[in-house]
């Protein structure tokens, strides 16, 4: 079953094209990633999927929902960890969880809460609003806030980064066990190095087309690591 | 300097047409000129009612309070600093990085808006004027002194402005202290008339010196050399004051709130939690002391004007609490603008959340803080000036004028009401709206002791058609803003 389905997408601001024409399939249960250079379309194509954003031309279905037609419920559906760390200056991390808890009517709330709280050891920032937590602890919030709800598919954009060498590697055991529970996970990263340890099928994006899609083997073909196949692909063009 | 400035210029030039577009901004300063040239080939007839003494007054009055508005730096520079703008930065906050002083930086933004506002507005207006001289015989000379003088008014306004926002970056005492002393000063000029408003308004001591009025020459010089003193006195002061090393104030918060809030709010159903956030992002931010002031202000100097009409001029003017429940609705678009300003959205993106509710859960958040200080005003300006009788038809106008110019703006502006107000076209739609209605309330309140069933009839209908239009309004959001996203 296909978790992510997208066909001929394109993204075109005024004279910018973002997207050329993107056709990609996720399947339910897979740990992808897509990566790329800065500007390659990464971040639009995982707004678009989110419902985010428009596409110009083309279609998607994300859960069996078109996130351009229904981007509601297509958020009420997945998870999400934008590129940007921001949660809302003047509430705490706590505070944050029940918004977003409240909204997405999460069940058994402070339970919830308390188990995102503890796993992110967020009581650290007790008594201080999101503005002025570190970047670090704002990206274990964001991540949170994007767990909390328990979806079926989640969509991160470099969730690693800001995150301390432990939370790197909490965050890594807990992705895979998401996986394993046969939930999606769709990631953006420059991390090649980890992304490697965690994806089980990529796609490399540049200049807002696929260039190459398959399993991590197959996209590797016999170069020794990802980040050597990734060099390849990207500078074949360059 | 030299390469800060024309960067700066090309910044608030790109962030202003990113609001609309860039034609629809340039047309900004078309539409300035057109209107001054209105106003010069109609000032023959403008000036039998008012005369030229008291329209130039109302003239620098209202550049110096452009100017105040124009140049508070220390806040804005401060809010530039602090909030992060979604995905955006701006150049001012760059010496967190470089090798450049804050006091250059804020210099820059100082330069930047003066040349900025002198370009959109001031220059504008005057090419308005100019552009009438075949029709009307103005004398080139007499328009190149208005502008001289007006742009001395607007910089002092400015200068000071960003001077005393800079002692509130230092210290709130001394802010307030400043504050009052000016207050004092200008209710010297204006209430007890024990100083006269050329004494601390240099531009206009400058005009009143120059033709029609007097032939130039010492008193024109002297009013140009201090009103020039008095801005660079503030500029210096105010890159005196501005810190170099820029720490944000941290907010502590004894508990989390929130759930609590959220609990009290049964009665607003689906908009509970938001709603709930909105409150409490709003005292915690300190803007609703900022909302109150800018609520009350302008309201203190309507009911000044209203008394300074009827006991200064003796003018035959039925100011009633009719007239003041229009104005108390018209102002309250000044508070929706507020709630639009406390933080980046950003982070609804990622909520099963779209523009629209967020929208209402603001114009939730606005009748919940204006209620009670809308009625009260209007309340107790009736006290005071013994027109109690006709409270109960002012403050279903209030209300429903409050209301309709509300989600007027909403629909007009949704949650950039700042920036979509500088676009044009949205702007001359918001004038109309909010103009004619306003205008036809405060006509008839002139008449309601004089023709009482006509203006009582007339006002039912006015308020009828503001309702219906702000049922309409109100269901247009959706259609209008569902597409749009979170991001600035």
């Amino acid at each position: 079953m296909k978790a992510i389905e997208a066909r001929g997408l394109v993204k075109r601001y005024e004279s910018v094209t973002a997207l050329g024409g993107v056709d990609l399939d996720v399947d339910a249960g897979d740990f992808f990633g897509l990566f790329g250079p800065n500007g390659a379309g990464k971040t639009t194509l995982l707004r678009i999927l989110t419902g985010q954003l428009a596409p110009t031309a083309g279609r998607a279905n994300v859960l069996g929902i078109d996130p351009a037609r229904d981007p509601l419920n297509v958020k009420a559906a997945i998870g999400i960890v934008p590129e940007v760390e921001s949660p809302p200056s003047y509430l705490t991390a706590s505070e944050y969880l029940y918004f977003v808890g409240r909204v997405r009517g999460v069940p058994d709330l402070p339970k919830a809460i308390d188990r995102w709280v503890t796993f992110f050891d967020l009581n650290e920032g007790r008594g201080t609003i999101c503005r002025d937590l570190s970047k670090g602890t704002r990206q274990k919030l964001m991540l949170a806030a994007a767990f909390i709800h328990e979806p079926s598919l989640l969509f991160l954009d470099e969730p690693f980064i800001n995150l301390d060498p432990i939370y790197q590697r909490k965050l890594k055991d807990f992705l895979l066990e998401y996986r394993d529970s046969g939930r999606t996970v769709f990631m953006c990263s420059h991390l090649l190095e980890i992304a490697e340890k965690l994806c089980d099928r990529v796609a490399v994006i540049d200049g807002g087309r696929i260039i190459a899609t398959g399993s991590l083997a197959e996209v590797k073909r016999g170069e020794r690591d990802l980040e050597a196949a990734f060099l390849r692909l990207v500078g074949e063009r360059r | 300097m030299s390469y800060l400035l024309p960067l700066m210029l090309k910044e608030e030039f790109r962030l202003h047409s990113s609001y609309s577009s860039r034609r629809m901004f340039l047309a900004f300063p078309v539409i300035v000129a057109l209107f001054s040239f209105a106003i010069a080939m109609t000032s023959q007839r403008l000036l039998e009612a008012t005369p030229l003494p008291d329209a130039i007054l109302f003239l620098h009055l209202s550049a110096f309070l452009y100017g105040l508005g124009v140049g508070a730096f220390g806040f804005l520079g401060a809010q530039y600093l602090e909030r992060r703008h979604g995905h955006r930065n701006y150049l001012v906050a760059m010496p967190s990085l470089l090798p450049m002083s804050f006091r250059r930086t804020f210099l820059g933004m100082y330069v930047r808006d003066a040349v900025f506002y002198m370009a959109l507005v001031l220059a504008p207006m005057v090419a308005g004027l100019a552009a009438s001289v075949p029709f009307t015989g103005f004398r080139l000379t007499s328009i190149g002194f208005l502008f001289l003088a007006a742009l001395i008014s607007f910089l002092v306004g400015m200068s000071l402005s960003f001077f005393v926002s800079t002692v509130y970056m230092r210290s709130r005492v001394a802010f307030a202290g400043l504050v009052a002393g000016i207050s004092v000063a200008f209710a010297a000029a204006g209430v007890f008339r024990v100083l006269p408003v050329e004494a601390i308004l240099p531009g206009l001591s400058m005009h009143y010196g120059l033709p029609p009025f007097a032939t130039p020459g010492a008193a024109a010089l002297a009013g140009g050399m201090a009103g020039a003193g008095l801005i660079a006195l503030c500029v210096a002061g105010a890159l005196l004051l501005v810190p170099e090393q820029y720490e944000p104030r941290s907010v502590p918060v004894a508990e989390d709130e929130l759930p609590g809030v959220d609990a009290r709010l049964g009665i607003v159903r689906g908009y509970r939690v938001l709603l709930a956030k909105e409150l409490v992002d709003l005292r915690r931010s300190g803007t609703i002391p900022k909302m109150f002031f800018s609520f009350v202000t302008p309201l203190l100097f309507l009911s000044f004007t209203a008394w300074f009409v009827r006991n200064g001029l003796r003018a035959p003017v039925g100011f009633n609490s009719v007239f003041y429940g229009a104005m108390v609705g018209f102002f309250g678009v000044l508070l929706y603008n507020w709630l639009n300003n406390v933080d980046a959205m950003d982070y609804y993106a990622t909520l099963p959340v779209d523009v629209p509710r967020v929208i209402r859960t603001k114009l939730l958040a606005f009748l919940a803080l204006t209620t009670g200080i809308s009625t009260a005003f209007v309340v107790g300006v009736s006290a005071l000036n013994g027109d109690l009788r006709l409270l109960w038809l002012a403050l279903p106008v209030m209300f429903v004028t409050s209301v309709y110019m509300v989600v007027m703006t909403a629909y007009l502006t949704g949650l950039r009401t700042n920036s979509f107000l500088f676009d044009p076209g949205v702007l001359a739609r918001f004038s109309v709206l909010a103009i004619l209605p306003d205008l036809g309330l405060t006509i008839l309140s002139f008449t309601v002791d004089r023709t009482p069933v006509f203006t009582i009839s007339g006002i039912a209908l006015v308020l009828t058609a503001m309702a219906a239009a702000t049922a309409l309004l109100y269901r247009g959001i959706d259609a209008k803003w569902a597409r749009h996203d979170f991001a600035e």
